[in-house]
């Protein structure tokens, strides 16, 4: 019973020694873990601020390319009255030239149509950003509970862990590798009865 | 029949700019009466408020998302019948068979052109 006792209380105090260890490398870890983690706030900041700042310069680009349609819009108007007054006085040929130059305009019209559209890939980079900034405050409150849990900071609550980064990773991940194309959405759809 | 140029048309995004690209598309094509909203719920409201004719929608929008939106508007007896085309970059092939379910009337994937755009609205209004 003695012997018994006696191993018990060894195994008891290589657990705790065992234990005391862990502790003490992981608070060595943790330590420079805590202070690494420390600008991840500013770093989702900073990503933010890309989604603004891209915002705001394409913003800008529609602006000055919706002026140029608007003018474009009030060229063709004109072109188009001049046209028909030429062909009143029979001037057929300036008014062939007037007729080409306004197709011209309807061209650049397409383009400038085109440039809009093209501008779209500031909503696709938003929301890659908006995913990676929800997978850095994750990663963030998990480090924030490592932090309190091991004792390497006593201040501040331990914040909930939104459990959202997995879901934002499985959603960048699968973009690029399951992400159907308008030619295949077309042909589900069609599957499903749309013409 | 073809769309009429003088309905109302609701462009539900969370995102200025994808808002901005398909109200310019829809002016180009002729439609005067364009109206925004930044997400679901705020286009619940305008869509109760006024007559609409048609509901272009983003999915992945704070508050209120585009399939809950689309949801929310087959399931009331007012506005049921409107047309609704989701325009999204959520283009996994559950997100399209999940937006049919729910009563969607055609499925753009972002990036998209206006030619592509102006194509799903004539097959929608023909």
């Amino acid at each position: 019973m003695l012997n018994a006792n006696t191993k018990l209380y060894g195994e008891l105090g290589e657990l705790a020694r065992s234990l005391e260890s862990a502790m003490r490398k992981v608070s060595e870890i943790g330590a420079p873990l805590a202070s690494d983690s420390a600008p991840l706030p500013q770093a989702t900041a900073h990503l933010l601020d890309l989604n603004k700042m891209t915002e705001e310069g394409t913003l800008e680009v529609m602006r000055l390319t919706e002026m140029i349609q608007d003018n474009h819009a009030r060229a063709a108007r004109e072109l188009a009255v001049m046209v028909s007054a030429l062909e009143a006085v029979d001037c057929q040929a300036l008014a062939a030239r007037l007729a080409k130059t306004a197709s011209e305009l309807a061209q650049d019209d397409k383009h400038l149509m085109s440039i809009m559209t093209a501008l779209s890939f500031q909503d696709l980079v938003a929301q890659r950003v908006k995913k990676l900034v929800t997978i850095v405050e994750d990663v963030q409150c998990k480090l924030v509970e490592l932090v309190v849990v091991f004792g390497l900071e006593q201040a501040g609550a331990v914040p909930e862990s939104k459990g959202k980064a997995d879901e934002m990773l499985r959603q960048l991940e699968a973009s690029k590798s399951t992400a159907i194309k308008q030619d295949l959405a077309d042909e589900l759809l069609s599957e499903f009865g749309f013409k | 029949m073809p769309a009429d140029p003088n309905m109302k048309i609701l462009v539900v995004d969370d995102m200025s700019t994808m808002r901005r690209i398909v109200m310019n598309i829809m002016k180009q094509l002729g439609f005067a009466h364009v109206e925004e909203a930044e997400n679901g719920e705020g286009a619940l409201l305008k869509l109760r408020a006024g007559s609409f004719g048609f509901i272009i929608s983003d999915w992945n929008m704070p508050v209120m998302t585009g399939i809950d939106l689309l949801r929310a508007v087959r399931a009331d007896d007012k506005l049921k019948t409107i047309p609704f085309l989701m325009v999204t970059a959520e283009a996994q092939k559950d997100n399209l068979l999940e937006a049919i379910q729910a009563g969607v009337s055609n499925y753009i994937v972002k990036p998209f052109t206006a030619e592509v755009l102006q194509e799903k609205m004539n097959k929608i209004f023909k």
